[in-house]
């Protein structure tokens, strides 16, 4: 792989595509407090502050400027690297993003890992399409894709932390302090997080497969007496990993709005957790730091997906 | 490649599909043309429950939903009120469902007519006249899709507060940017047919264009996105409400009773199944008449 | 291996193929009858529709699952049907090697060219990797592709339709079949580039004494290049033997029509090609009689009722069957045997 243009083209073509995105965004994160009853300071303050602390804060956040002024300010801000403090702890605003991210990314990229399994779940399935194991795994899947992931939190911690007591309900131990203990607390999460995942991934997977297997190529190859096993790994795979690519990008954004209900059902906390709390307390700066963040992971992990796409497909290649 | 004139006479044409139609004996399926026994359950489920939400109110015997009827956390008997039980304060399980049902419904189609409506003006108006609209209509549709639907909802609600209505609209900003690509797609599909040369070559308006000869077909396609979008708009509503931040709090919501009824879960498990089930089966039946109709939609185009 | 030297390398012997439908199952192709002696090439013409793809793809065994096959196939004179379905590709596999329509498609964009050729050869001769390799672009020079080891590494998008088509020929070759098929292989490509892989296929089998089957649509195709000819009309073989005998001497109606449909070299300018008037017959409303029946100019009733049985010619290799044929001495005709644009007309 000498040729490094198609990689720098994805890189470029998503970062200069994804400018535009997080300026709609930021902005309209921006936009929020002016959505506010009264004045964005006095809902965040609630009903008993003072002038002066009003005052400090529309200061502190220019919530009193125009709304372009403001945005700019807070570009200007991000560029320094200092968001300001959140409302409620008073810690760094980027600071509490990012630690927070971090155990968000943990569980997320483990249910993707988890999720993993339906490739070869789908490769059997769409090697026999019709038969016994497809018609049972489109059932499992179509019934997985239908339970919210907040039907899936209640039932799993009934199964494994009521009835069958294996996995804490609730709680969190630092992946740095203790992993043995992390461990144990991420295992409910990621499964939950995972199920829904795994559904979608399946039926996408599948679907492509069988869309593959009716291509010519693979006729010729069964016509050249090659084993179904081996057409499977050699001539249906890889063809059908761009679209399961996209897909895995895709579900990343559902994979962080399930977050929302895993990390507040057991008490994780990650990014998910943190909005739920920063919107009990009408924190805006905080909301708007990690829709920010949001945007910018998506663009990231489109990025990559358009890398992956490079380097799978050997036409992308050509220039 | 068939004969040229393949299409003007059907008996040349020897594709399997062609040989299984003429071979298929032309049954009753007047309306669903093409649905399995799932498919027809899951249209019949959801007219039940729109017939539900309409008159829940005259159900005969059917307690309120907001006050206690009976002993607190009661499990399911065989009386109307009290089929799936009673809550943590005594209120009928089964009433707070069918409730919920409607206040579920009724978010749900606001907020999808509302989206519907903008999606096909802004992506008529886009795929009509492209340009910057067109990349504007873009961008909102790419930027929706890289947020979590439920992040977004949070973060407004996180400067306007919960109320029904403010989650109507909000519910219905998420899916605009879908129904307007949707259509968009449509138009720039339909707007070299020579049905619509030949409009605009008399000399039709082009609003005229859009409304007469074009918006009739993008209905195909705009309903068989419409009930994935709505499984998804029910989800999302469940959440927030699970959340804490959806329908306030004495009237009934199916997230809201579920995540009442986690605390019980060690002693009452069996209370969680009415609102469960109702969730469950609206999600699965949305989700299979999208497939459905998407499966049509599909057939059609090849069938052109 | 137990291959007796005097017995065809490929048989047929009274083979269908049914799909079940209703009313009544649809009979793709009904009690087909020949075989290809070691060494020989047979034509295989017929209009699309006329079951030729079906009729391949059962001897492959690769017909979709929904199609029954009945009828003994036997190649190299070992019957198919005792064997297991694994068993039975590896066999056909090494055995047989097959080059089909369009090489834009055959050709997985997704794997190196070189790869795709060698990998039969690894799976059914046990070939080492580097083995097979090697054996890959021996036979990738020798189908004409320069810098054979060189293109081993490229993938299918680097190279024209020709020269795709000429490494799906390297990929049939690898496993030295005693049968190469090449089903309708040269019909997407361009005229010239037609004529130069024909040329090729039938060097390759001379030079390696294979057996050779050519699908066509085309007779200009088959013309010259075969032995033996087989006229398949609605799922029926209709017409049958040495491919000089029955271009110059047809019997069967239909094709004396195909042949009277071919552009002539010495016809003029600006004539009107003869058509065959019609379409060919569904296979929802295959006729009971002759299938060509509604389309032959000299039909009678009994050609509508009964299916014509197999006569044979006073060569008694060429059969025909036809109620009404030709006259057996029919005047000269000469076909062409470069690459018509005419034939029947349509690819399949």
């Amino acid at each position: 792989m000498t040729n490094l243009m198609p990689y720098a083209r994805a890189i470029s073509g998503r970062l200069l595509a994804g400018i535009p995105v997080f300026v709609l965004v930021t902005f309209g994160a921006t936009a929020l407090s002016s959505l506010a009853p009264g004045s964005a300071a006095q809902l965040i303050l609630g009903d008993n502050a003072t002038p002066e602390q009003i005052a400090q804060l529309n200061s502190a956040y220019g919530y009193d400027l125009p709304l372009w002024e403001r945005y700019l300010k807070w570009l200007a801000n991000l560029l320094r690297g200092d968001l300001g403090e959140t409302l409620f702890s008073q810690q760094p605003v980027l600071q509490v993003v990012f630690d927070r991210a971090a155990v968000t990314f943990e569980i997320a990229f483990l249910a993707m890992l988890v999720s993993l399994i339906s490739i070869p779940l789908a490769m059997f399935a769409a090697s026999h399409p019709g038969g016994m194991v497809d018609r049972i795994l489109r059932s499992v899947s179509s019934i997985l894709l239908a339970v919210p992931t907040f039907v899936i939190v209640v039932l799993l911690s009934y199964i494994f932390a009521i009835v069958l007591r294996w996995l804490p309900a609730t709680g969190w131990a630092n992946l740095s302090q203790n992993p043995l203990a992390n461990l144990r607390y991420v295992a409910l999460p990621v499964l939950c997080l995972s199920l829904h995942q795994t559904a979608y991934l399946y039926r996408v997977a599948r679907n492509e497969m069988v869309a593959s297997l009716q291509e010519d190529f693979v006729q010729v190859a069964r016509a050249r007496g090659l084993p179904l096993g081996y057409i499977m790994f050699r001539h249906v795979l890889r063809p059908s990993m761009p679209q399961i690519l996209t897909v895995m990008g895709l579900s990343l954004t559902y994979m962080l709005a399930g977050s929302f209900v895993v990390e507040s059902y057991f008490a994780v906390p990650g990014i998910g957790w943190t909005v739920l709390t920063a919107v009990k307390s009408h924190d805006i700066p905080l909301v708007q730091a990690i829709l920010s963040l949001t945007v910018v992971i998506f663009v990231v992990i489109f990025m990559l997906v358009d890398i992956g796409y490079a380097i799978i497909d050997p036409r992308v290649s050509v220039s | 490649m068939r004969p040229v004139d393949a299409h003007s006479n059907p008996a040349s044409s020897t594709s399997l599909a062609d040989i299984a139609r003429a071979a298929m004996p032309a049954t009753a399926r007047l309306r669903f043309p093409g649905a399995g026994m799932f498919d027809m359950l899951a249209i019949a489920f959801l007219a039940l429950l729109v017939l539900v939400a309409l008159f829940v109110d005259i159900i005969p015997g059917l307690v309120s939903p907001k006050f206690p009827y009976g002993d607190f956390s009661q499990l399911p008997d065989l009386t109307l009120n009290g089929l799936f039980g009673t809550d943590e304060i005594g209120r009928s399980i089964l009433s707070r469902v069918l409730y919920g049902a409607r206040a579920s419904l009724s978010i749900v189609l606001v907020a999808t007519c509302l989206s519907v409506s903008v999606g096909i003006l802004l992506g008529m108006l886009a795929g009509y006249y492209r340009g910057p609209l067109e990349r504007m209509v873009d961008l909102y549709a790419n930027t929706m899709s890289a947020l979590p639907s439920i992040l977004v909802v949070l973060a407004f609600v996180t400067a306007t507060g919960t109320s029904v209505l403010a989650i109507m609209l909000i519910l219905g900003i998420l899916d605009i940017g879908t129904y307007a690509r949707v259509a968009k797609a449509g138009v720039i599909s339909q707007n070299n047919r020579d049905y619509v040369l030949a409009a605009r070559a008399m000399g039709a308006s082009d609003a005229r264009i859009m409304i007469r000869e074009i918006l009739p077909n993008l209905v195909p396609a705009l309903t068989a996105v419409m009930p994935t979008l709505m499984a998804g708009l029910i989800i999302t509503e469940g959440s927030l409400s699970f959340l804490g931040y959806g329908i306030p709090a004495p009237a009934p919501s199916w997230g809201g009773m579920i995540a009442a009824s986690t605390d019980l879960l060690s002693r009452f498990p069996v209370l969680i199944v009415g609102p469960t089930g109702a969730i469950v089966l609206t999600v699965y039946a949305l989700n299979t008449v999208g497939d459905y109709l998407a499966q049509r939609l599909n057939s059609r185009e090849r069938g052109n | 291996m137990s291959s007796a030297p005097n017995s065809a390398i490929l048989e047929c012997r009274d083979m269908s193929c049914l799909i079940s439908a209703r009313p009544e199952p649809l009979r793709v192709l009904e009690h087909i009858d020949f075989s290809v002696a070691r060494r020989t090439s047979l034509g295989i013409v017929g209009e699309s529709g006329a079951g030729k793809s079906m009729l391949i793809k059962s001897i492959m065994g690769i017909a979709p699952k929904s199609v029954q096959v009945s009828g003994a196939i036997s190649i190299d004179g070992q019957d198919l049907s005792g064997m297991k379905p694994k068993e039975r590709a590896a066999f056909i596999g090494r055995k047989v090697g097959i080059v089909f329509q369009n090489p834009m498609t055959s050709l997985n964009p997704y794997v190196p060219v070189g790869r795709q050729v060698a990998e039969a050869a690894r799976r059914h001769l046990g070939l080492s990797r580097e083995a097979a390799r090697n054996r890959a672009i021996e036979l990738l020079s020798v189908v004409g592709i320069a810098d054979a080891a060189e293109c081993y590494g490229y993938y299918p998008h680097h190279f024209s339709g020709g020269m795709k088509q000429r490494i799906m020929i390297a990929a049939g070759l690898v496993c030295d079949p005693e049968l190469l098929i090449a089903d309708e292989a040269t019909t997407a490509l361009d005229v010239t580039v037609q004529k130069e892989v024909l040329d090729l296929l039938q060097t390759i089998q001379e030079e390696r004494r294979m057996s050779l089957i050519l699908v066509s649509h085309n007779l200009g195709v088959v013309a010259g290049r075969t032995d033996e000819v087989l006229v398949l009309y609605g799922g029926r073989v209709v017409e049958y033997g040495p491919t000089a005998e029955v271009f110059r001497n047809p019997r069967h109606r239909y094709t004396e029509a195909l042949l009277s449909a071919m552009p002539q070299m010495d016809q003029p300018a600006h004539s009107r090609l003869r058509t065959i008037p019609g379409q060919p017959p569904s296979l929802a409303a295959k006729p009971d009689g002759c299938p060509f029946a509604p389309r032959c100019a000299v039909a009678a009733d009994i050609c509508r009722r009964v299916m014509p049985p197999m006569a044979v010619a006073s060569d008694s290799r060429h059969r025909f069957a036809c109620h009404l044929p030709l006259e057996a001495q029919a005047p000269m005709r000469s076909p062409d045997p470069i690459v018509a644009q005419g034939g029947v007309g349509h690819a399949s």
